[in-house]
């Protein structure tokens, strides 16, 4: 089987700084993958570069065997990819419903309609509130994005993600500077996300165990590089994973025996 | 220097020498190859420069750091212009002191001083009263420095008047002249060149090798990060903004002897400076320099150029415009232009 | 169910309806307080524009024409997120193209008039789309100062153009009796009202239409927008190219008041009024720039004939306008921290949250 995402040697370089080396990777329809690696290893950019924010410097992207390495980021969208960011992107200006509703009309076929409200046309409005309500946030539809608290923007950042309904998510850090107990709460909606079956989940995340016990499979980076390639256990049990780079980030328990 | 080149890419430098000599070949042309006109064109092309890069450093300076395009910059300019006029034609103005010096030449470098330092004072001022409130709110400054231009012009208008004034008064350093190619060229001109130059060159220094200018350049790059270092940001735009309009006041304080004092001046400049900070890359003081001597030399060259009669003065009025929009197709971030 | 939507309606949007009864019933008002008529005073056959009916008339021309021009400008800029610095061009030609094509083609007056609007629409439409497509590559500053190159260079052009008079410019007098300003004010006062009231409904419909939303996402951010699948670059083009054509009418009703078209009217200031007038109205609002474009116009009209004395000194304020203007300026941006408007509705919200 062909994989959904595919990558054939992807650099890129930032002048002299090669950001992403020389990575190729395979994603499998339906599975849920991780990448991880210290700060700085590449992940972000490599997402750039799976999404479309950059144009890579060599190599190749393919998306269900189509190579989509020169389609611009706006249709990468329409083709079944959504990404979410590390660093809060969203519209601030703009009401918590009006965020996710955009995200839903810009698949449609309504956005050049220039006499019809757009807060009339159901479809969206139920589909906005719909993501809105997987993530908790339907109570605060209608303040503005910038007032929500970090942990509320985090949720919008999905919620935006999951109104767009992609067959493959790439989730870069989304609890980034979460407090450590609203993660779980996050998870959780990721958790059932992934639970509703027939979406792939490229996701970049520092809690170990969380990448332990959800992944199928682990990509593990490192200034560029792919490291290391495999199932939870293989990468719990790689030494060099462990020796040279798990152990003194993540503090695994067990590394250090 | 090499190494502040290779960030700019092979690219900005190759297409400047292209662009500069492609005006260069043009000039000649437009001088019917006759060296003599030649020379003169591209002397009057680079006092041009000079005056352009002095109300143009201060403007890409500000905007590095600030994100600020100073509308007033003309203005300032102009004020130079006016109050150097002033203090040298003692009969003519509303400045009741010079007077008192009564070697023209003299009472010329002391006017330039005096609208320098005035310069420098309502540039200080400007900064501190005004545009400090808004800081963040680039949209707002330039909203205000928009109307500090329009007070400006009228307070002109009010102590002058609005007809133009032309220099009367004979300096010895203007009558001089020598001969290139047997054509006669103003040795004051040169010499405002040669200042021009220095200034160019001083700033530069002063950019790269104090720790000031390591810190505006680090400021360009990224305020926030320069202040996180625990450096005084604010003070650095108030020195920055204050050196800016004193640069452009002493412009306008050298140029009036042959510009004469007229209320265009300020727009004039201006609109030109814009165009050569924009088509030098904004951000960058490199392209701001290149900037000014491509759309000086440009400049001289189309006016030669639209001195003969089927031509027309048309061409030669728009030419920055036009370099402008030229070199904002073929690289769409200016010359030296980063991402911003 | 219709009567609960009838009843919505009036109540939302009825101060609306109150201001657009009030500016038609505008003229009569006037005319019936100051005892003038609007029509003008009757010699013979013709009618002479004087009185005060007339006299007001026309500034609400003026500033229904300018408010159009803001209002478009602010579609760009306040909704967009465009900065050009270019808009004056558009309002330029809207009157140079109806000048040329009434005084210079021969064609009979009326037919002349709805060519050289139609002619106003199509170029201010093509070259703002062209302008568009030209500098795709370019973002915002580069943007902005591009589009103040091309408008320079149109005026420059224009002031030493012999066919138009180069700097003196052309009057404009061949255009037909009914909308002559010289003959028949209140019918070209109809025409105004209709374009702005058209232009307001039609800029509020458009910003809360899926692809005002995606103005919006634009001016917030650009490259989320992409980033959920919206092509960012065609958006931008409707917005720009719709106000082209908005400043081009505007730059139509300008040029049939004043009856000369010069090229003043291609001056980068109407830029620049356009741009201070949305940001001191309040940017990204919908009466912002009514607000800031009738403000400021007023203030002109009844400061500029006006006196102050202080002892011995008398300012004529007239004289000083300019210098009073940049001061309002300064002063309404130091106080006015979101525009006029913007205040308004934070503090409005601030106080009904509590
Ligand atoms: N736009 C850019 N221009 C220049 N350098 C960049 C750019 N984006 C990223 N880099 C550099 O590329 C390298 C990889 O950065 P990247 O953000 O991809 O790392 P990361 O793995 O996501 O790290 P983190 O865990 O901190 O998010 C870093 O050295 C970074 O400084
Ligand atoms: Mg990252």
């Amino acid at each position: 089987m062909t994989p959904i995402l595919e990558t054939r040697s992807l650099t890129k370089a930032f002048g002299g700084l090669v950001a992403v080396n020389d990575v190729s990777i395979q994603v499998e329809e339906g599975s849920t993958h991780a990448v991880i690696g210290p700060n700085g290893a590449g992940k972000t950019t490599l997402f750039n570069l799976l999404c479309g924010n950059f144009k890579p410097t060599s190599g190749r992207v393919f998306y269900r065997g189509q190579d989509i390495t020169n389609v611009p980021l706006h249709q990468r969208a329409h083709l079944g990819i959504g990404r979410s960011f590390q660093i809060i992107n969203l519209f601030p200006n703009l009401t918590v419903l009006e965020n996710v509703r955009l995200a839903a009309q810009a698949l449609g076929h309504d956005n050049f309609r220039i006499f019809r409200r757009a807060s009339t046309i159901v479809s969206y409005v139920a589909r906005a509130a719909e993501a809105l309500e997987i993530v908790g946030l339907q109570g605060q539809a209608s303040v503005p994005a910038s007032v929500l608290p970090h942990g509320g923007k985090r949720k919008l950042e999905l919620a935006i993600l999951l109104a767009a309904d992609p067959k493959l998510l790439l989730l870069d850090e989304p609890t980034a500077g979460m407090a450590s107990e609203q993660v779980p709460e996050l998870m959780q909606i990721i958790e059932r996300v992934r639970s509703l079956g027939g979406r792939t989940i490229v996701i970049v995340e520092h809690n170990m165990n969380v990448v332990m016990n959800a992944c199928d499979r682990i990509t593990v980076m490192n200034l560029g590089q792919v490291l290391a390639e495999g199932t939870p256990a293989e990468i719990g049990a790689n030494k060099q994973v462990q020796d040279v780079y798990l152990g003194e980030l993540y503090d695994l328990p067990g590394a250090h025996a | 220097m090499l190494k502040s080149l290779v960030p700019a890419g092979r690219g900005s430098v190759a297409t400047s020498v292209a662009l500069i000599g492609a005006i260069l070949l043009f000039a000649l042309y437009a001088a019917n190859f006759s060296p003599g006109i030649f020379a003169i064109t591209l002397l009057s092309g680079l006092l041009r420069a000079m005056l352009l890069f002095l109300v143009a450093a201060g403007l890409s300076l500000i905007f590095g750091l600030m994100d600020i395009l100073n509308f007033a910059q003309g203005g300032y300019f102009m004020l130079g212009a006016y109050i150097t006029f002033d203090i040298v034609h003692p009969d003519a103005g509303v400045i009741p002191f010079g007077g008192f010096i009564s070697d023209p030449t003299l009472r010329f470098a002391f006017a330039i001083m005096v609208a320098t330092l005035v310069g420098a004072a309502l540039g200080y001022v400007l900064e501190r009263g005004l545009l400090r409130p808004l800081y963040k709110r680039a949209l707002f400054q330039l909203v205000l420095t928009f109307g500090v231009s329009i007070i400006l012009l009228e307070v002109v208008k009010f102590l002058w008047g609005p007809s133009p004034y032309s220099w009367t008064v004979r300096l010895p350093i203007q009558e001089a002249q020598f001969r290139i190619f047997d054509t006669p060229f103003s040795t004051y001109r040169l010499f405002v060149i040669a200042m021009g130059l220095l200034l160019m060159a001083g700033v530069t220094v002063l950019l790269r090798r104090t720790r000031i200018g390591i810190i505006i350049r680090a400021g360009v790059q990224d305020p926030e990060m320069v202040s996180a270092l625990g450096i005084n940001v604010r003070a650095v735009f108030t020195l920055v903004f204050t050196l800016g309009c004193a640069l452009a006041a002493f412009g306008g304080g050298v140029a009036v002897p042959f510009l004469g004092a007229t209320n265009s001046l300020g727009s004039t400049f201006l609109l030109a400076s814009i165009a050569v900070i924009v088509l030098g890359g904004l951000g960058s003081f490199e392209g701001t320099a290149v900037g000014s001597v491509v759309v000086g030399l440009g400049w001289a060259a189309m006016e030669q150029f639209s001195a003969r009669p089927e031509i027309g003065t048309v061409l030669a009025s728009m030419s920055p415009m036009l370099l402008l929009a030229l070199v904002l197709l073929l690289r769409p971030k200016g010359l030296f232009g980063e991402d911003r | 169910m219709a009567q609960n939507r009838l009843t919505r309606f009036l109540r939302s949007e009825w101060i609306y309806i109150v201001s657009s009864v009030l500016l038609v019933l505008f003229p009569h008002i006037v005319g019936w307080m100051t005892d003038s008529s609007p029509f003008g005073v009757q010699r013979g056959t013709r009618y002479i524009m004087s009185g005060s009916a007339v006299y007001w008339m026309s500034i609400l021309i003026d500033i229904f024409a300018l408010s159009v021009l803001v209002m478009s400008y602010n579609l760009m800029f306040g909704f967009t997120g465009v900065i050009s610095f270019g808009h004056a061009m558009f309002f330029g030609l809207g009157g140079y193209l109806l000048g040329i094509v009434t005084q210079m083609t021969g064609l009979p007056p009326d037919i002349a008039f709805i060519a050289g609007v139609a002619l106003v629409i199509v170029v201010s439409a093509v070259l703002g789309l062209g302008i568009g497509f030209a500098t795709l590559r370019l973002r915002g500053v580069y943007f902005a100062i591009f589009t103040l190159a091309v408008s320079e260079m149109v005026l420059i052009y224009f002031g030493r153009w012999a066919v138009t008079g180069g700097e003196d410019g052309f009057a404009l007098s061949t255009i037909p009796v009914w909308i002559d300003a010289a003959q028949s004010r209140i019918n070209l006062y109809y025409v105004s009202l209709a374009l702005f009231a058209g232009t307001f409904v039609f800029i509020r419909r458009l910003v809360n239409s899926p692809a005002g939303a995606v103005f919006k996402a634009i001016r917030e951010n650009e490259m989320r927008a992409q980033a959920i699948g919206f092509n960012t670059l065609r958006f931008k083009l409707l917005s720009i190219t719709i106000a082209s054509v908005l400043g081009g009418l505007a730059g139509i009703i300008h040029a049939l008041l004043a009856k000369k078209i010069g090229p003043e009217m291609l001056n980068v200031s109407h830029t620049v009024d356009a741009l201070l007038m949305t940001i001191i109205g309040g940017v990204g609002t919908f009466t912002g720039p009514i607000l800031g474009a009738s403000g400021l116009t007023l203030a002109d009209v009844l400061l500029r004939e006006a006196t102050v004395s202080i002892g011995s000194l008398t300012i004529d304020i007239g004289d000083s306008w300019l210098l009073i203007l940049g001061l309002i300026f300064v002063l309404v941006v130091l106080i006015f921290p979101f525009g006029i408007v913007g205040t308004w509705n934070r503090l409005r919200m601030r106080f009904t949250r509590r």
